[in-house]
């Protein structure tokens, strides 16, 4: 076995001994998958492994989770990712600072306006541009409004994923509206390269604001709807409402952010608490779990928190458009961005948790970053996933998956 | 027990709240859009297929240096003394000879960065959006007015122009520099650098 990996190193050698035994179980009763050499688990009697995904509808993306089962009761949850890396960072350091967005919007597709966001601030920090109040507002707009669209994917999808199939079409139909708002604006529906370093790429158009309104308006009943059709139903909570329970230590020891850590309690919101863009100025709350059907950081608190949020989101749009000056919107934008010398790291409150970008600038040659590392909020979910998993029934693996919102470009980047 | 009976009460109770909900919508204006049949009004500013107008493209590459994912690829070749371009709609006179403007829809990523710094603004994203195609190949659009075939030609006669300019102005510059040189001789500078002066402007 030695001999087989190229190792003359005595020591090395016993060590990799071991490891064959591992894998290798002595007596041949035993099927070990050798593809998948990073389980560690003792095998024991009956225990199967399935892998679940990568083309399973139900991992939100390209997801393979690879589940070690005892009959029903999953053992280990192992995730394994990088079925959609595009090399983000890598392309990041070839590119110079404004072409590098696009990028950025590709990373979570469902929330491109928070990606740019977090990476213009971070840029932003360095380069210290006076932004026109006009944009900061028209940011704080399209952020908003795209964390409704994003949280309407995952309570429409968690939705289907728990057997509801109308609370996912009624979602998408909401959602429809707000990407023919951001169509309008940037005319992309999903991708938009519209927040751009030092301003926004165009201002609104004539009448936005009011179309704006008028969507709230007819939005928040349907909001009501949702409620009376899933948050509410006997059915959904009892399927939801004891599954994944995780508390607020082990959260935060995970590394969950955003919703899923609200859910447990934790009044932590980086809008209120980071204070980046001009989020200081509107009044908002920060829901947190409740714990009215069950023990808190459940699958429905996790769910439920996300319709909360929809609510103060429409509350913040609301106080952004009253307060909306004008001003010109591409006066602070660089014709070439040129960073000085020096690094920053920026975290903001994206839908899914806490997105932080980590920009290394040298301060020279043709603009580009030095380094463009991105702080995934999703990749600490989906890691969370083992702790969340081990005991519970393998459909209600699907469901833990669904209530933590991942979302693959996001991790794999 | 009684705790078997209230869930069994509580959830007929919330399903039926769910279900009067649902019927009411059956009566209500259907959102679902019969697609092929009928489209939607797409924004002005959509970014759908990039078209580039090309009677009025200088060639300055400013679209293929800002583009993210090299999807526009420019071949241009100076233009001789004796070729006449034009001028673009905008009044910006052309100078270089456009031979290859390609557009590789395939890796586009539409962002529309490449608009922004068209100083003709000849670069547009336009609002078509079904442009699937059955070959990769059809998906590069070539602009250029020259095939690949005639831009070959145009090349080879365009560099043998310039070659050719490049000579005469090398012989002119000798010229002139001969008659800078015979000038303190005989005493009479101004009249010699004349003919070569005016070559060197055609």
């Amino acid at each position: 076995m030695a001999a087989w990996f190229g190792s003359k190193d005595k020591k090395a050698s016993s060590v990799l001994e071991i490891e064959r035994r591992r894998f290798w179980m002595e007596g041949d009763d035993m099927i070990v998958d050798m593809s998948t050499p990073f389980v560690d688990h003792v095998e024991e009697g009956e225990d199967m492994v399935i892998n679940m995904g990568p083309q399973h509808p139900s991992t939100h993306g390209v997801l393979r989770l690879e589940l070690v089962c005892d009959g029903e009761i999953v053992k280990k949850c192992t995730p394994h990712i990088g079925y959609l890396h595009r090399c983000f960072e890598k392309h990041a350091e070839n590119l110079p600072y404004p072409e590098v967005i696009p990028f950025c919007d590709r990373m979570d597709y469902m929330a491109s306006m928070n990606q740019d966001l977090a990476y213009c601030v971070a840029v932003e920090k360095l380069l210290k541009p006076k932004l026109p109040e006009r944009v900061e507002y028209i940011r704080v707009i399209c952020c908003e409004l795209n964390r409704i669209a994003s949280h309407l994917v995952a309570l429409g999808t968690f939705g289907q994923d728990s057997g509801a199939v109308t609370p996912f079409l009624w979602c998408f139909r909401d959602r429809e509206k707000i990407l023919d708002l951001f169509e309008w604006l940037s005319g992309a529906r999903m991708l938009y390269n519209y927040i751009w370093i030092g301003g926004v790429a165009r201002d609104l158009p004539d009448g936005w604001t009011e179309k704006c309104t008028k969507f709230l308006d007819y939005f928040e009943p349907k909001l009501e709807n949702l409620d009376q059709l899933l948050s509410f139903n006997k059915i959904f909570i009892e399927r939801t409402a004891t599954v994944g329970v995780v508390n607020a230590e082990d959260a935060i020891a995970l590394g969950l952010t955003g919703p899923n850590l609200r859910a447990t309690g934790m009044k932590w919101d980086l809008r209120r608490d980071d204070r980046y863009s001009i989020y200081d100025r509107f009044d908002f709350d920060i829901p947190v779990g409740s714990g009215q059907h069950g023990p808190l950081g459940s699958c429905w608190e996790r769910y439920y928190v996300r319709v909360l949020e929809c609510h103060e989101s429409i509350k913040i749009i609301r106080q952004a458009i009253a307060g909306l000056p004008q001003g010109d919107v591409m006066e602070a934008v660089p014709k070439r961005v040129k960073l000085p010398k020096g690094e920053t790291y920026v975290r903001t409150e994206s839908p899914k948790g806490e997105l932080g970008f980590y920009i290394v600038s040298d301060g020279g040659h043709g603009g580009e970053p030095y380094r463009c590392k991105g702080r995934s909020p999703c990749f600490s979910q989906v890691s969370a996933m083992d702790h969340l998993c081990r005991g519970v029934f393998v459909a209600d693996v699907i469901m833990i998956l669904g209530s933590l919102d991942v979302v693959l470009g996001e991790i794999d980047r | 027990m009684k705790g078997y009976f209230k869930d069994m009460y509580e959830a007929g109770r919330s399903l039926s709240i769910g279900l009067a909900l649902t019927a009411r919508h059956l009566f209500q204006k259907t959102v679902t859009m019969q697609y092929p049949d009928e489209k939607w009004d797409l924004p002005p500013m959509a970014k759908g297929q990039l078209h580039n107008v090309v009677e009025d493209c200088i060639g300055c590459d400013q679209c293929a240096k800002v583009c993210p994912v090299d999807c526009i690829t420019i071949e241009t070749i100076k233009a001789p003394a004796d070729m006449d371009l034009g001028k673009t709609s905008t009044g910006n006179p052309k100078r270089l000879v456009l031979l290859r403007f390609d557009i590789d829809m395939a890796k586009c990523c539409y962002c529309a960065l490449c608009t922004v710094p068209c100083p003709t603004e000849c670069l547009v994203m336009t609002n078509s959006y079904e442009n699937s195609v059955y070959d990769r190949k059809d998906l590069i659009y070539h602009y250029a007015e020259f095939s690949p075939t005639q831009s070959k030609r145009m090349k080879v006669e365009v560099e043998g122009k310039l070659a050719a300019e490049a000579e005469a102005k090398k012989k002119a510059l000798e010229a002139k520099k001969a008659a800078a040189a015979a000038a303190p001789a005989s005493a009479a500078p101004a009249p010699a650098p004349k003919p070569a002066d005016g070559e060197t402007k055609e």
